[in-house]
């Protein structure tokens, strides 16, 4: 970021532009000024103190708090903004005592005058006059500053926050959308209407449990309404049905595996996760190919990761219509990249690579995090 | 003859229940309804044993249907096969004890597998019109079924059919003859609710139904395993091995 860049994203909010954050500091400069005044000409009118005079020392005082303020906003503003507690104490309380003595020697500096009728001081005399008598008041005005702008900061954080949560239900429902849509469209739905059509003339069992097994995906589709995260057991449930049906149409083409740590099946990952990987191995991969593909769906732990990794081998990377390494291509996986950065910021990864000729693998690596939630979906026991 | 009544508000619906009963050579339907009012009158005239019931109809629904019959006193009630495409009123479909839960679409062999719960449910009552007090004490202690969701489904599952249960951490995996179904429970309290009688622990993440058990051998390698009718080998451990001893002895 440039000089200049910097300088404009400093002055936002309109409070922090330069000249207003400045102009507000003499303003309230003036005011203190105006009410010494008035309070010496009311008590004390045989001293003859000169409105100028005073209002030039509280000046240059706030003058020189509103550059020191500012500069340090310009300088580390973010930080500002997102500072804990040790930060604070460590970093601000001395740079705070610091300032408040550097101020106070240029005030003693700048006005030999001062204090008004009394008499003439040294430098150093002036200096400790000052301290006792500023000191507090430069704390406060230091301070102030600077919890106003973590406060700023908190407020920032809570707007992005709910941004984010909006962005997230909006990206859900396109997910959702297409998922539906992977049932209406040419690729999925039709195509296993038609498998079931022609099951109808030869095999009426088949194509009965296919109809049965399109309604399941269905009906889970729309009970999940729009949870953003779900157990992992419910995300495989799901893969299972629409691998159950690739597998009617695929016809023993492709031999699917599925594998997951059963310690993994209360581990959050986002709705609808899966189906897209797994519809892109066949659509890109699988279904270019004639016999003996290979079908690996995985989640397992590392640590505190949750790796899901997809292979298949169908024609590789080069070969196939899979989008390269590093340049995502395809709605689904541009959907599914923007929901992990919504989800989790910086904390995953989506990586594409052929892992051996012609393998390609997807893995997903986002934090381990588990559902809290007892059980919520239907179990009942009875007896008869 | 199972005198058997459909009621559905959509043709299709009845056509489809009407053509695959066909399949079951015992069951005779004796009429079909259309609505509450219909399917009311139908059940109170032919006295059925079984009734398919559509839950949302026009004007009264299922449940408000069987309300409807079960007000007069003298009238059995026939024994409940829901066929619904909302999967929302299962758990209360379970609580009043009907047999079993179709979502439409459902396939030939689901509806056959109902018919034949169906069966068994007449076939006992018939056969023991009133359980002793040892059996009606047993019952209360044990379950005899379990309702629960599966890949879309929902299952009205007979402990019965359950062949074997396995632990997988928070949950227990149930094997039946054809599928294998994950539910959120630990082997403890799945344990609880199972009459010992019926189902062994054999490992500490295993048990199995003594119905399905064909042997216990000790492997090439010195690991004891329970082999099931189906073949299927399950791990033992020296310690539940001893307690089963005891079991056969006592």
């Amino acid at each position: 970021m440039t000089l200049k860049e910097r300088f404009k994203a400093r002055s936002r909010p309109l409070i922090m532009h330069p000249a207003i954050f400045v102009g507000s500091f003499l303003l309230v400069s003036l005011l203190f000024a105006t009410q010494q005044w008035v309070a010496a000409e009311v008590w004390y009118p045989r001293m003859k103190v000169r409105l100028l005079v005073v209002a030039s020392g509280w000046a240059v005082q706030y003058l020189v708090w509103a550059v020191c303020c500012w500069t340090l906003w310009f300088w580390i503003g973010p930080s500002l903004q997102k500072a804990n507690w040790s930060y604070l104490l460590m970093r601000m309380l001395p740079l705070s005592v610091v300032l408040s003595v550097g101020v106070e020697m240029v005030l003693a500096a700048a006005f030999p005058q001062f204090p008004l009728g009394a008499k003439p001081m040294t430098f150093l005399e002036r200096l400790d006059f000052g301290l006792t008598d500023e000191f507090l008041g430069n704390m406060t005005i230091f301070w102030s500053v600077i919890l106003a702008l973590r406060a700023l900061g908190y407020y920032e954080e809570s707007r992005e926050k709910e941004r984010a949560l909006s962005q997230l239900a909006v990206e859900l429902t396109q997910a959702q959308m297409q998922a539906l849509r992977m049932q209406i469209n040419p690729h999925f739905l039709f195509n296993t209407m038609n498998s079931i059509s022609s099951l109808m003339q030869t095999d009426v069992r088949a194509a009965d449990s296919m109809l049965e097994q399109l309604s399941s995906m269905l009906r889970i589709t729309l009970e999940r309404g729009s949870k953003q995260l779900i157990r992992m057991g419910e995300e495989f449930e799901f893969i299972e049905l629409y691998l159950a049906l690739q597998e009617r149409r695929y016809a023993g083409r492709v031999h699917q595996s599925v594998s997951i740590e059963p310690q993994l099946y209360d581990a959050l990952v986002p709705a609808m996760l899966l189906q897209p990987l797994v519809e892109n191995a066949y659509v890109h991969g699988l279904s270019r190919i004639n016999t003996g593909g290979i079908l690996e769906i995985e989640a397992r732990r590392d640590r505190q990761r949750l790796l899901v990794t997809v292979r298949n081998n169908g024609t590789g990377l080069r070969n196939g219509s899979e989008p390269r390494n590093g340049r995502m291509g395809g709605v689904g996986l541009t959907n599914i990249k923007n929901r992990l950065q919504l989800h989790f910021k910086s904390d995953q990864s989506l990586e594409i690579r052929e892992v051996a000729p012609n393998m390609v693998q997807v893995e997903v690596s986002i934090p381990l995090v588990f559902s809290d939630v007892r059980e919520t979906t239907l179990v009942g026991y009875g007896a008869s | 003859m199972i005198h058997t009544v459909i009621a559905d508000d959509e043709v299709l619906a009845r056509q489809k229940l009407r053509v695959l009963l066909t399949a079951e050579p015992d069951l005779e339907i004796v009429g079909e309804g259309a609505n509450g009012i219909e399917t009311t009158q139908l059940v109170r005239e032919t006295h059925p044993e079984l009734l398919f019931l559509d839950i949302r109809m026009p004007g009264m629904d299922g449940f408000d249907i069987l309300e409807a019959l079960s007000v007069d006193a003298s009238e059995s009630i026939p024994k409940i096969i829901f066929t619904t495409a909302y999967d929302s009123y299962a758990i209360r479909a379970f609580a009043i004890n009907a047999v079993d839960y179709l979502l439409k679409p459902f396939t030939a062999e689901r509806l056959h597998a109902a018919v034949e719960r169906a069966r068994e449910y007449l076939r006992l009552v018939n056969q023991t019109p009133v359980p002793t007090r040892d059996q009606a004490a047993s019952a209360k202690r044990f379950i005899s079924r379990i309702v629960f969701k599966s890949r879309g489904r929902i299952l009205f599952l007979p402990v019965s059919d359950i062949r074997c249960i396995c632990a997988e951490e928070n949950y227990v995996r149930l094997s039946t003859e054809h599928e294998t179904h994950l539910l959120r429970e630990t082997m403890g309290r799945i344990e609880e609710k199972l009459d010992p009688e019926t189902f062994l622990r054999v490992h500490r993440s295993y048990m199995v139904n003594l119905q399905f058990l064909k042997e216990v051998r000790t492997e090439k390698s010195g690991e004891l395993v329970v082999v099931l009718a189906d073949g299927k080998k399950v791990p033992m451990s020296r310690t539940y091995k001893a307690r089963m001893h005891d079991l056969l002895q006592g």
